[in-house]
Protein backbone atom coordinates (compact mmCIF):
# COMPACT_ATOMS: atom_id res chain seq x y z
CA UNK A 1 0.00 0.00 0.00
CA UNK A 2 1.57 3.24 -1.00
CA UNK A 3 1.00 6.34 0.96
CA UNK A 4 0.36 9.46 -0.98
CA UNK A 5 1.76 12.58 0.55
CA UNK A 6 -0.80 15.23 -0.07
CA UNK A 7 0.15 18.83 0.31
CA UNK A 8 -3.31 20.24 0.63
CA UNK A 9 -3.92 23.39 -1.26
CA UNK A 10 -7.13 25.27 -0.62
CA UNK A 11 -8.52 24.17 -3.98
CA UNK A 12 -7.91 20.48 -3.47
CA UNK A 13 -9.17 20.53 0.12
CA UNK A 14 -12.33 22.24 -1.06
CA UNK A 15 -12.76 19.65 -3.79
CA UNK A 16 -12.16 16.76 -1.44
CA UNK A 17 -14.61 17.93 1.20
CA UNK A 18 -17.27 18.48 -1.40
CA UNK A 19 -16.47 15.17 -3.03
CA UNK A 20 -17.04 13.45 0.29
CA UNK A 21 -20.36 15.21 0.76
CA UNK A 22 -21.17 14.15 -2.83
CA UNK A 23 -20.77 10.51 -1.96
CA UNK A 24 -23.00 10.93 1.09
CA UNK A 25 -25.78 12.37 -1.07
CA UNK A 26 -28.70 10.21 -1.96
CA UNK A 27 -29.35 10.03 -5.71
CA UNK A 28 -31.71 12.85 -6.71
CA UNK A 29 -35.21 11.69 -7.41
CA UNK A 30 -36.94 12.98 -10.50
CA UNK A 31 -40.17 14.60 -9.35
CA UNK A 32 -41.39 15.58 -12.80
CA UNK A 33 -43.76 12.59 -13.05
CA UNK A 34 -45.27 13.70 -9.73
CA UNK A 35 -45.57 17.20 -11.14
CA UNK A 36 -47.40 15.91 -14.17
CA UNK A 37 -49.65 13.90 -11.88
CA UNK A 38 -50.50 17.01 -9.88
CA UNK A 39 -51.17 18.85 -13.13
CA UNK A 40 -53.65 16.17 -14.10
CA UNK A 41 -55.38 16.59 -10.75
CA UNK A 42 -55.45 20.38 -11.20
CA UNK A 43 -56.96 19.98 -14.66
CA UNK A 44 -59.54 17.41 -13.60
CA UNK A 45 -60.55 19.39 -10.53
CA UNK A 46 -60.94 22.44 -12.75
CA UNK A 47 -63.21 20.51 -15.08
CA UNK A 48 -65.24 19.28 -12.12
CA UNK A 49 -65.61 22.84 -10.83
CA UNK A 50 -66.71 24.07 -14.25
CA UNK A 51 -69.66 21.68 -14.06
CA UNK A 52 -70.80 23.67 -11.03
CA UNK A 53 -69.90 27.09 -12.35
CA UNK A 54 -67.41 28.55 -14.80
CA UNK A 55 -66.63 31.24 -12.28
CA UNK A 56 -65.43 28.67 -9.74
CA UNK A 57 -63.20 27.12 -12.38
CA UNK A 58 -61.81 30.57 -13.14
CA UNK A 59 -60.95 31.19 -9.49
CA UNK A 60 -59.22 27.76 -9.42
CA UNK A 61 -57.17 28.52 -12.51
CA UNK A 62 -56.11 31.98 -11.39
CA UNK A 63 -55.28 30.66 -7.93
CA UNK A 64 -52.98 28.09 -9.49
CA UNK A 65 -51.46 30.79 -11.69
CA UNK A 66 -50.74 33.00 -8.67
CA UNK A 67 -49.25 30.07 -6.76
CA UNK A 68 -47.06 29.05 -9.69
CA UNK A 69 -45.83 32.59 -10.28
CA UNK A 70 -45.14 33.27 -6.60
CA UNK A 71 -43.12 30.05 -6.26
CA UNK A 72 -41.28 30.37 -9.56
CA UNK A 73 -40.15 33.93 -8.81
CA UNK A 74 -39.71 33.44 -5.04
CA UNK A 75 -41.81 36.60 -4.74
CA UNK A 76 -42.29 37.68 -1.14
CA UNK A 77 -44.17 40.73 0.13
CA UNK A 78 -42.83 40.05 3.61
CA UNK A 79 -39.26 40.30 2.37
CA UNK A 80 -40.09 43.49 0.46
CA UNK A 81 -40.85 45.21 3.76
CA UNK A 82 -38.46 43.34 6.06
CA UNK A 83 -35.24 43.12 4.08
CA UNK A 84 -34.55 46.86 3.74
CA UNK A 85 -34.26 47.00 7.51
CA UNK A 86 -32.86 43.57 8.24
CA UNK A 87 -30.39 42.96 5.42
CA UNK A 88 -30.30 46.19 3.43
CA UNK A 89 -31.68 44.53 0.32
CA UNK A 90 -34.48 46.21 -1.62
CA UNK A 91 -34.74 44.09 -4.76
CA UNK A 92 -38.15 42.79 -3.70
CA UNK A 93 -39.29 46.21 -2.55
CA UNK A 94 -38.59 47.50 -6.03
CA UNK A 95 -40.31 44.52 -7.64
CA UNK A 96 -43.41 45.20 -5.53
CA UNK A 97 -43.35 48.79 -6.79
CA UNK A 98 -43.31 47.48 -10.36
CA UNK A 99 -46.31 45.27 -9.57
CA UNK A 100 -48.17 48.19 -8.00
CA UNK A 101 -47.49 50.41 -11.01
CA UNK A 102 -48.61 47.92 -13.64
CA UNK A 103 -51.67 46.78 -11.70
CA UNK A 104 -52.67 50.38 -11.00
CA UNK A 105 -52.70 51.07 -14.73
CA UNK A 106 -54.75 47.97 -15.53
CA UNK A 107 -57.27 48.47 -12.73
CA UNK A 108 -57.69 52.16 -13.47
CA UNK A 109 -58.28 51.46 -17.14
CA UNK A 110 -61.09 49.07 -16.25
CA UNK A 111 -62.58 51.41 -13.67
CA UNK A 112 -62.35 54.44 -15.89
CA UNK A 113 -63.82 52.55 -18.81
CA UNK A 114 -66.85 51.69 -16.72
CA UNK A 115 -67.08 55.25 -15.41
CA UNK A 116 -67.08 57.03 -18.76
CA UNK A 117 -69.66 54.56 -20.07
CA UNK A 118 -71.99 55.37 -17.22
CA UNK A 119 -71.63 51.91 -15.69
CA UNK A 120 -71.07 51.20 -11.99
CA UNK A 121 -67.36 51.14 -11.20
CA UNK A 122 -66.23 47.59 -10.30
CA UNK A 123 -64.16 46.74 -7.26
CA UNK A 124 -65.12 49.77 -5.18
CA UNK A 125 -65.63 47.43 -2.22
CA UNK A 126 -61.87 47.54 -1.87
CA UNK A 127 -62.02 51.29 -1.12
CA UNK A 128 -62.31 50.84 2.62
CA UNK A 129 -62.55 53.31 5.52
CA UNK A 130 -59.28 54.50 7.01
CA UNK A 131 -59.21 54.46 10.80
CA UNK A 132 -57.10 53.39 13.73
CA UNK A 133 -58.19 49.85 12.90
CA UNK A 134 -56.39 50.08 9.54
CA UNK A 135 -53.18 51.16 11.23
CA UNK A 136 -53.39 48.76 14.14
CA UNK A 137 -54.34 45.90 11.84
CA UNK A 138 -51.45 46.73 9.52
CA UNK A 139 -48.92 46.89 12.31
CA UNK A 140 -49.87 43.56 13.85
CA UNK A 141 -50.07 41.97 10.41
CA UNK A 142 -46.58 43.29 9.69
CA UNK A 143 -45.24 41.89 12.95
CA UNK A 144 -46.97 38.58 12.33
CA UNK A 145 -45.77 38.11 8.79
CA UNK A 146 -42.13 38.66 9.70
CA UNK A 147 -42.25 36.33 12.69
CA UNK A 148 -44.16 33.66 10.83
CA UNK A 149 -41.81 33.81 7.84
CA UNK A 150 -44.51 34.64 5.31
CA UNK A 151 -47.52 36.80 4.62
CA UNK A 152 -50.94 35.59 3.47
CA UNK A 153 -49.98 34.65 -0.09
CA UNK A 154 -46.53 33.56 1.03
CA UNK A 155 -47.99 31.23 3.65
CA UNK A 156 -50.24 29.52 1.08
CA UNK A 157 -47.29 29.22 -1.30
CA UNK A 158 -45.08 27.67 1.36
CA UNK A 159 -47.76 25.16 2.34
CA UNK A 160 -47.56 24.03 -1.29
CA UNK A 161 -43.77 23.85 -1.03
CA UNK A 162 -43.94 21.53 1.95
CA UNK A 163 -43.12 23.77 4.91
CA UNK A 164 -44.73 22.35 8.04
CA UNK A 165 -44.19 25.64 9.86
CA UNK A 166 -46.46 27.46 7.42
CA UNK A 167 -49.16 24.80 7.79
CA UNK A 168 -49.19 25.66 11.49
CA UNK A 169 -49.09 29.37 10.66
CA UNK A 170 -52.07 28.94 8.32
CA UNK A 171 -54.04 27.11 11.01
CA UNK A 172 -53.59 30.00 13.41
CA UNK A 173 -54.17 32.51 10.63
CA UNK A 174 -57.62 30.94 10.32
CA UNK A 175 -58.16 31.05 14.09
CA UNK A 176 -57.01 34.67 14.25
CA UNK A 177 -59.37 35.50 11.39
CA UNK A 178 -62.27 33.95 13.27
CA UNK A 179 -61.46 35.82 16.47
CA UNK A 180 -61.06 39.01 14.45
CA UNK A 181 -64.43 38.42 12.85
CA UNK A 182 -65.91 37.91 16.28
CA UNK A 183 -64.45 41.19 17.55
CA UNK A 184 -65.09 43.04 14.31
CA UNK A 185 -68.31 44.58 15.59
CA UNK A 186 -66.45 46.33 18.42
CA UNK A 187 -63.74 47.63 16.11
CA UNK A 188 -66.39 48.80 13.68
CA UNK A 189 -68.32 50.70 16.33
CA UNK A 190 -65.24 52.20 17.95
CA UNK A 191 -63.13 53.11 14.93
CA UNK A 192 -64.05 51.83 11.49
CA UNK A 193 -67.48 53.46 11.32
CA UNK A 194 -65.89 56.81 12.10
CA UNK A 195 -63.30 56.37 9.36
CA UNK A 196 -63.29 57.80 5.89
CA UNK A 197 -62.93 55.95 2.60
CA UNK A 198 -60.83 57.89 0.14
CA UNK A 199 -60.93 57.09 -3.57
CA UNK A 200 -58.00 59.03 -5.01
CA UNK A 201 -59.76 60.14 -8.23
CA UNK A 202 -62.30 61.94 -6.01
CA UNK A 203 -59.47 64.17 -4.85
CA UNK A 204 -57.15 64.40 -7.84
CA UNK A 205 -59.40 63.43 -10.72
CA UNK A 206 -58.75 60.23 -12.67
CA UNK A 207 -55.62 61.31 -14.51
CA UNK A 208 -54.32 63.19 -11.50
CA UNK A 209 -54.78 60.22 -9.22
CA UNK A 210 -52.84 57.94 -11.56
CA UNK A 211 -50.06 60.47 -12.01
CA UNK A 212 -49.75 61.14 -8.27
CA UNK A 213 -49.77 57.43 -7.45
CA UNK A 214 -47.20 56.57 -10.11
CA UNK A 215 -45.01 59.43 -8.88
CA UNK A 216 -45.17 58.10 -5.33
CA UNK A 217 -44.38 54.57 -6.55
CA UNK A 218 -41.43 55.89 -8.57
CA UNK A 219 -40.17 57.84 -5.57
CA UNK A 220 -40.30 54.78 -3.34
CA UNK A 221 -38.48 52.84 -6.07
CA UNK A 222 -35.68 55.40 -6.25
CA UNK A 223 -35.44 55.63 -2.47
CA UNK A 224 -35.25 51.86 -2.22
CA UNK A 225 -32.54 51.71 -4.87
CA UNK A 226 -30.46 54.39 -3.15
CA UNK A 227 -31.00 52.71 0.22
CA UNK A 228 -29.60 49.42 -1.02
CA UNK A 229 -26.57 51.13 -2.57
CA UNK A 230 -25.96 52.95 0.68
CA UNK A 231 -26.19 49.76 2.71
CA UNK A 232 -23.89 47.88 0.33
CA UNK A 233 -21.28 50.64 0.51
CA UNK A 234 -21.49 50.73 4.29
CA UNK A 235 -20.83 47.01 4.49
CA UNK A 236 -17.79 47.13 2.20
CA UNK B 1 -7.81 28.58 3.73
CA UNK B 2 -10.68 27.88 6.03
CA UNK B 3 -13.85 26.17 4.98
CA UNK B 4 -16.87 26.74 7.19
CA UNK B 5 -20.11 24.84 6.73
CA UNK B 6 -23.26 26.62 7.91
CA UNK B 7 -26.17 24.23 8.32
CA UNK B 8 -29.35 26.23 7.75
CA UNK B 9 -31.58 23.32 6.83
CA UNK B 10 -35.10 23.78 8.17
CA UNK B 11 -34.60 27.45 8.99
CA UNK B 12 -37.31 29.95 8.15
CA UNK B 13 -36.81 33.02 6.01
CA UNK B 14 -34.64 35.12 6.47
CA UNK B 15 -32.52 33.25 8.94
CA UNK B 16 -30.10 31.63 6.46
CA UNK B 17 -29.20 35.05 5.08
CA UNK B 18 -28.75 36.66 8.49
CA UNK B 19 -26.61 33.74 9.69
CA UNK B 20 -24.52 33.86 6.53
CA UNK B 21 -23.96 37.60 6.93
CA UNK B 22 -22.76 37.07 10.49
CA UNK B 23 -20.62 34.06 9.64
CA UNK B 24 -18.71 35.70 6.80
CA UNK B 25 -17.45 38.41 9.12
CA UNK B 26 -15.22 35.85 10.87
CA UNK B 27 -13.61 34.70 7.63
CA UNK B 28 -10.59 36.09 5.81
CA UNK B 29 -10.21 36.61 2.09
CA UNK B 30 -10.02 33.29 0.27
CA UNK B 31 -11.93 31.38 2.96
CA UNK B 32 -15.00 29.49 1.88
CA UNK B 33 -18.43 29.57 3.50
CA UNK B 34 -20.79 26.78 2.52
CA UNK B 35 -24.40 27.56 3.40
CA UNK B 36 -26.66 24.53 3.37
CA UNK B 37 -30.27 25.51 2.73
CA UNK B 38 -33.61 24.01 1.83
CA UNK B 39 -35.57 27.26 1.50
CA UNK B 40 -36.37 28.41 -2.02
CA UNK B 41 -36.16 32.09 -0.99
CA UNK B 42 -32.67 31.58 0.40
CA UNK B 43 -31.35 30.02 -2.81
CA UNK B 44 -32.06 33.41 -4.36
CA UNK B 45 -31.40 35.96 -1.62
CA UNK B 46 -28.18 34.48 -0.21
CA UNK B 47 -26.33 34.40 -3.57
CA UNK B 48 -27.77 37.82 -4.43
CA UNK B 49 -26.36 39.29 -1.23
CA UNK B 50 -23.01 37.55 -1.60
CA UNK B 51 -22.51 38.72 -5.18
CA UNK B 52 -23.47 42.25 -4.21
CA UNK B 53 -20.72 42.12 -1.57
CA UNK B 54 -18.27 41.11 -4.28
CA UNK B 55 -17.65 37.50 -3.28
CA UNK B 56 -17.47 34.53 -5.66
CA UNK B 57 -20.63 32.48 -5.44
CA UNK B 58 -21.62 29.05 -6.69
CA UNK B 59 -24.92 27.32 -6.10
CA UNK B 60 -25.19 23.56 -6.17
CA UNK B 61 -28.45 21.69 -5.98
CA UNK B 62 -27.46 18.75 -3.81
CA UNK B 63 -30.85 17.09 -3.53
CA UNK B 64 -34.51 17.74 -4.26
CA UNK B 65 -35.14 21.06 -2.56
CA UNK B 66 -31.67 21.28 -0.98
CA UNK B 67 -28.89 23.56 -2.06
CA UNK B 68 -25.36 24.47 -1.07
CA UNK B 69 -24.39 28.08 -1.58
CA UNK B 70 -20.62 28.14 -1.81
CA UNK B 71 -19.20 31.57 -1.08
CA UNK B 72 -15.54 32.40 -1.47
CA UNK B 73 -14.78 35.55 0.47
CA UNK B 74 -13.22 38.21 -1.69
CA UNK C 1 -36.91 0.86 -43.97
CA UNK C 2 -39.17 3.85 -43.21
CA UNK C 3 -40.73 1.84 -40.38
CA UNK C 4 -37.32 1.43 -38.76
CA UNK C 5 -36.73 5.16 -39.13
CA UNK C 6 -40.07 5.82 -37.42
CA UNK C 7 -39.16 3.51 -34.54
CA UNK C 8 -35.85 5.33 -34.23
CA UNK C 9 -37.66 8.69 -34.05
CA UNK C 10 -40.03 7.42 -31.36
CA UNK C 11 -37.12 6.11 -29.32
CA UNK C 12 -35.44 9.51 -29.62
CA UNK C 13 -38.51 11.34 -28.41
CA UNK C 14 -39.05 9.00 -25.46
CA UNK C 15 -35.46 9.31 -24.29
CA UNK C 16 -35.68 13.13 -24.42
CA UNK C 17 -33.20 14.40 -21.94
CA UNK C 18 -35.76 16.66 -20.34
CA UNK C 19 -33.47 17.95 -17.66
CA UNK C 20 -31.31 19.59 -20.31
CA UNK C 21 -34.19 20.75 -22.46
CA UNK C 22 -34.00 24.49 -22.99
CA UNK C 23 -37.69 25.13 -22.42
CA UNK C 24 -37.89 22.91 -19.34
CA UNK C 25 -35.07 24.91 -17.80
CA UNK C 26 -36.56 28.22 -18.87
CA UNK C 27 -40.13 27.63 -17.73
CA UNK C 28 -39.95 24.99 -15.03
CA UNK C 29 -36.49 24.51 -13.57
CA UNK C 30 -34.84 27.87 -13.16
CA UNK C 31 -36.45 30.55 -10.99
CA UNK C 32 -37.61 33.68 -12.76
CA UNK C 33 -36.65 37.20 -11.71
CA UNK C 34 -38.61 39.17 -9.12
CA UNK C 35 -39.52 41.74 -11.75
CA UNK C 36 -40.81 39.04 -14.08
CA UNK C 37 -42.87 37.77 -11.16
CA UNK C 38 -44.21 41.28 -10.62
CA UNK C 39 -45.24 41.53 -14.27
CA UNK C 40 -46.93 38.13 -14.30
CA UNK C 41 -48.75 38.74 -11.01
CA UNK C 42 -49.97 42.04 -12.40
CA UNK C 43 -51.29 40.37 -15.53
CA UNK C 44 -53.30 37.90 -13.51
CA UNK C 45 -54.51 40.60 -11.12
CA UNK C 46 -55.83 42.58 -14.06
CA UNK C 47 -57.36 39.46 -15.63
CA UNK C 48 -59.03 38.68 -12.30
CA UNK C 49 -60.40 42.20 -11.98
CA UNK C 50 -61.70 42.24 -15.55
CA UNK C 51 -63.49 38.91 -15.22
CA UNK C 52 -64.73 38.90 -11.63
CA UNK C 53 -65.19 42.61 -11.00
CA UNK C 54 -62.95 42.39 -7.96
CA UNK C 55 -59.20 42.27 -7.39
CA UNK C 56 -57.32 39.35 -5.83
CA UNK C 57 -57.95 38.81 -2.14
CA UNK C 58 -56.85 36.05 0.22
CA UNK C 59 -58.00 36.54 3.77
CA UNK C 60 -61.76 37.04 3.39
CA UNK C 61 -62.23 33.32 2.88
CA UNK C 62 -60.01 32.41 5.81
CA UNK C 63 -62.60 33.75 8.24
CA UNK C 64 -65.09 31.44 6.52
CA UNK C 65 -62.73 28.50 7.04
CA UNK C 66 -62.75 29.37 10.74
CA UNK C 67 -66.52 29.50 10.77
CA UNK C 68 -66.84 26.11 9.06
CA UNK C 69 -64.36 24.54 11.45
CA UNK C 70 -66.24 26.02 14.39
CA UNK C 71 -69.42 24.50 12.99
CA UNK C 72 -67.66 21.14 12.78
CA UNK C 73 -67.16 21.39 16.54
CA UNK C 74 -70.82 22.19 17.07
CA UNK C 75 -70.50 25.95 17.26
CA UNK C 76 -72.24 28.58 15.18
CA UNK C 77 -71.40 32.06 13.93
CA UNK C 78 -74.95 32.90 12.85
CA UNK C 79 -75.40 35.37 15.70
CA UNK C 80 -72.20 37.27 14.88
CA UNK C 81 -72.76 40.59 13.16
CA UNK C 82 -69.72 39.93 10.95
CA UNK C 83 -71.50 36.95 9.36
CA UNK C 84 -74.99 38.41 9.52
CA UNK C 85 -75.20 39.82 6.00
CA UNK C 86 -77.19 37.89 3.41
CA UNK C 87 -74.15 37.24 1.27
CA UNK C 88 -72.05 36.07 4.22
CA UNK C 89 -74.82 33.68 5.26
CA UNK C 90 -75.22 32.42 1.70
CA UNK C 91 -71.47 31.77 1.42
CA UNK C 92 -71.41 29.92 4.72
CA UNK C 93 -74.39 27.80 3.82
CA UNK C 94 -73.06 26.73 0.42
CA UNK C 95 -69.74 25.58 1.81
CA UNK C 96 -66.04 25.45 0.93
CA UNK C 97 -66.32 23.92 -2.54
CA UNK C 98 -68.71 26.65 -3.63
CA UNK C 99 -66.76 29.57 -2.19
CA UNK C 100 -64.70 31.18 -4.98
CA UNK C 101 -62.22 32.71 -2.56
CA UNK C 102 -61.59 29.40 -0.85
CA UNK C 103 -61.12 27.67 -4.19
CA UNK C 104 -58.64 30.33 -5.25
CA UNK C 105 -56.64 29.97 -2.01
CA UNK C 106 -56.55 26.20 -2.51
CA UNK C 107 -55.39 26.90 -6.05
CA UNK C 108 -52.47 28.99 -4.79
CA UNK C 109 -51.32 26.03 -2.72
CA UNK C 110 -51.59 23.62 -5.66
CA UNK C 111 -49.98 26.03 -8.09
CA UNK C 112 -46.98 26.35 -5.82
CA UNK C 113 -46.86 22.57 -5.34
CA UNK C 114 -46.98 22.02 -9.10
CA UNK C 115 -44.20 24.56 -9.65
CA UNK C 116 -41.96 22.98 -7.03
CA UNK C 117 -42.51 19.41 -8.24
CA UNK C 118 -41.86 20.26 -11.89
CA UNK C 119 -38.53 21.75 -10.81
CA UNK C 120 -37.85 18.62 -8.76
CA UNK C 121 -37.34 20.83 -5.71
CA UNK C 122 -40.09 19.59 -3.42
CA UNK C 123 -39.05 18.65 0.08
CA UNK C 124 -41.01 18.45 3.30
CA UNK C 125 -39.43 20.87 5.72
CA UNK C 126 -40.23 19.70 9.24
CA UNK C 127 -40.60 22.08 12.14
CA UNK C 128 -37.24 22.14 13.81
CA UNK C 129 -37.61 23.95 17.10
CA UNK C 130 -40.03 25.20 19.71
CA UNK C 131 -39.18 28.74 18.60
CA UNK C 132 -40.61 27.97 15.16
CA UNK C 133 -43.81 26.62 16.72
CA UNK C 134 -44.33 29.76 18.81
CA UNK C 135 -43.42 32.00 15.87
CA UNK C 136 -45.89 30.24 13.57
CA UNK C 137 -48.72 30.32 16.12
CA UNK C 138 -48.18 33.91 17.19
CA UNK C 139 -47.42 35.19 13.70
CA UNK C 140 -50.33 33.39 12.09
CA UNK C 141 -52.77 34.63 14.71
CA UNK C 142 -51.60 38.24 14.45
CA UNK C 143 -51.94 38.12 10.68
CA UNK C 144 -55.43 36.65 10.82
CA UNK C 145 -56.66 39.16 13.37
CA UNK C 146 -54.98 42.15 11.73
CA UNK C 147 -56.38 41.28 8.31
CA UNK C 148 -59.94 41.41 9.63
CA UNK C 149 -59.42 44.87 11.11
CA UNK C 150 -57.91 46.20 7.91
CA UNK C 151 -60.30 44.47 5.52
CA UNK C 152 -57.46 42.44 4.07
CA UNK C 153 -53.82 41.42 3.98
CA UNK C 154 -50.71 42.15 1.93
CA UNK C 155 -52.76 41.21 -1.14
CA UNK C 156 -56.29 42.45 -0.49
CA UNK C 157 -55.60 45.54 1.60
CA UNK C 158 -52.15 46.46 0.31
CA UNK C 159 -51.57 45.22 -3.26
CA UNK C 160 -55.19 45.34 -4.41
CA UNK C 161 -56.06 48.34 -2.25
CA UNK C 162 -53.34 50.57 -3.64
CA UNK C 163 -53.91 49.36 -7.20
CA UNK C 164 -57.59 50.24 -6.78
CA UNK C 165 -56.56 53.84 -6.01
CA UNK C 166 -57.71 53.58 -2.39
CA UNK C 167 -55.82 55.69 0.12
CA UNK C 168 -56.41 52.91 2.66
CA UNK C 169 -53.89 50.80 0.76
CA UNK C 170 -51.12 53.32 1.37
CA UNK C 171 -52.03 53.79 5.03
CA UNK C 172 -52.06 50.01 5.49
CA UNK C 173 -48.75 49.78 3.64
CA UNK C 174 -47.06 52.24 5.98
CA UNK C 175 -48.46 50.31 8.94
CA UNK C 176 -47.15 47.06 7.43
CA UNK C 177 -43.71 48.61 7.15
CA UNK C 178 -43.76 49.71 10.79
CA UNK C 179 -44.94 46.26 11.79
CA UNK C 180 -42.22 44.62 9.72
CA UNK C 181 -39.66 46.76 11.51
CA UNK C 182 -40.99 45.74 14.92
CA UNK C 183 -41.28 42.13 13.79
CA UNK C 184 -37.66 42.08 12.63
CA UNK C 185 -36.53 43.23 16.05
CA UNK C 186 -38.56 40.48 17.70
CA UNK C 187 -37.34 37.92 15.19
CA UNK C 188 -33.68 38.59 15.83
CA UNK C 189 -34.12 38.80 19.58
CA UNK C 190 -36.37 35.80 20.24
CA UNK C 191 -36.77 33.61 17.20
CA UNK C 192 -33.32 33.17 15.70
Amino acid sequence: MSEINSTETSASSRRSSRASSNSRRKPKKNQIPLGIGIFLFIALFGIYLSTKSNLLAFFWVTGNAFGFILQKSRFCFTASMRDPLLTGSTSLTRAVMVALAITTLGFTAIKYGAHINGLPIPGQGYIVPISFATIFGGIIFGIGMVIAGGCASGTLMRVGEGFQMQVLSLAFFVIGSLVGAHNFDWWHKMFISKGQSVFLPDIFGWAGAVVVQLLIIASVYILADKWENKKTNEAN
Amino acid sequence: MKEVVLDCLGEACPIPLVKAENAIKDLSAGDVLIVQIDHSCAMKNVPEWARKEGHNVEIEEVDDGEWEVIIEKA
Amino acid sequence: MPFLLLLKKIKEVISLDIKNNKYYKLWFKDPITYVMGAVLLSIFQIVTFAVTGNPWGVTGSLANWGAWILELFGGSVDSWSYFSTKSAQATLKSGFLNDPGSIRNLGVIFGALFSTLMASQFKIKKIKSKKQVIAAILGGFLMGYGARLAYGCNIGAFYSGISSLSLSGWVFGIALFIGAFLGSKLLVKYFM
